[in-house]
């Protein structure tokens, strides 16, 4: 045999190998997917089915988003609207913190304001103008209100009078009676007022209005006290005027 | 002599192909290709052995090159969108075809001639 033959018969032993061996690992790797049967379909079936798949995945997920941003949206809603109707019973309270309409509690001082004690004899002796005793009267109730306030005083009331915006002052003509939310009153006066106690007793003495209010001979009394109690304005409060 | 020579080859690259580890699904249609381009360099070795044209050195280039060629040619259709793969299945099957042809009349030929001299005597 030819040394030529020899070659030729070896190298086409060894495709044959090589092809051989990729064909038996093809019909390995077909034999193996087979089972799930997606050869038995064509590709295009394939292609198809996977597209419509896709299309209908793509659809549902869109529906989903769809729907939890709607989902989200009513969470934002119903948490917002929650929110405005606690800040709305929030700015309830307060208003009507402020207005007077709730009896309210808290640290303050009780001041008893008297009026002299011999005033009417005082009063007798009219002639003697050189008297410095005086009745207590509503512009010195009014200053003493005033200074409360300064000191920072949440809650004034006089005999159980809530202080209020609408409160008014009023002497009435000729007698020892003052009007206050229209109600009468008349001396002693207890005034109680919520706030720092400390506070609000300075600002009646460190501004020297309680001695004056002696020099009137009327007597004043402080009390601190850690739980004053105010009642409501009894009054009603309606606008005719004001337009909204 | 040849024929002995493919039989082994076939016997032996089927027992170590059957044992090999599977390649994935992705990749099969390469080994497909792969396996016609190497189909068609064998016919075209065998036609060559018949013709007296046998070349070693194209042998073995066009076995391998073809096979790799035939390969990228697949990668790059599936990165065009062409299926460029059924065009060397169309070229390497109509060179098989036609090499099987030569075999044939190659065969035919000398068993005719064979028997007409049978015939003679």
């Amino acid at each position: 045999m030819r040394k030529g033959k020899i070659t030729i018969t070896i190298t086409i032993g060894m495709a044959c190998f090589v092809l051989v061996l990729i064909i038996f690992m093809q019909f390995k790797v077909i034999y193996q997917t087979d089972i799930a049967s997606i050869d038995t379909m064509k590709a295009e079936e394939l292609k198809t089915e996977l597209s419509s798949w896709k299309s209908k995945y793509e659809e549902a997920e869109e529906k989903y988003k769809e729907i939890s941003e709607t989902l989200k949206k009513y969470k934002e809603e119903s948490s917002s609207g929650g929110k405005t109707k606690q800040n709305l019973q929030e700015e309830l309270a307060n208003l009507e913190l402020l207005l007077g309409l709730t009896d309210v509690e808290g640290k303050g001082i009780e001041i008893t304001l008297k009026d002299p004690e011999n005033m009417e004899e005082i009063e007798k002796e009219i002639e003697n103008t050189e008297h410095t005793e005086q009745r207590i009267n509503t512009s010195e109730l009014l200053r003493i209100v005033n200074f409360l306030k300064d000191a920072g005083a949440e809650a004034i009331s006089i005999n159980n009078q809530r202080i209020v915006n609408k409160t008014d002052f009023a002497q009435i003509n000729d007698t020892t009676y003052i009007k206050i939310n229209s109600q009468m009153v008349s001396a002693p006066f207890t005034i109680k007022a919520i706030g720092d106690p400390d506070f609000l007793k300075a600002s009646l003495i460190g501004t020297g209005y309680v001695s004056k209010i002696k020099d009137w001979g009327q007597s004043i009394d402080f009390k601190e006290l850690k739980n004053v109690r105010i009642n409501k304005y009894n009054g009603k409060i309606d606008y005719k005027y004001i337009e909204n | 002599m040849i024929l002995v020579a493919i039989i082994i080859g076939c016997v032996l690259g089927a027992v170590i192909g059957i044992n090999l580890p599977i390649i994935s699904y992705t990749y099969s249609t390469y080994l497909a290709i792969a396996i016609i381009a190497a189909l068609d360099s064998v016919f075209g070795g065998i036609t060559g052995v018949l013709k007296g044209e046998f070349d070693f050195k194209v042998f073995i280039s066009g076995f391998f090159c073809n096979a790799i060629l035939s390969m990228l040619l697949t990668y790059l259709g599936t990165k065009l969108n062409v299926d460029i793969y059924l065009a060397a299945i169309v070229v390497f099957v109509g060179r098989m075809f036609l090499n099987l042809t030569i075999i044939r009349k190659y065969y035919i030929d000398k068993w005719s001639k064979k028997f007409e001299e049978m015939k003679k005597k």
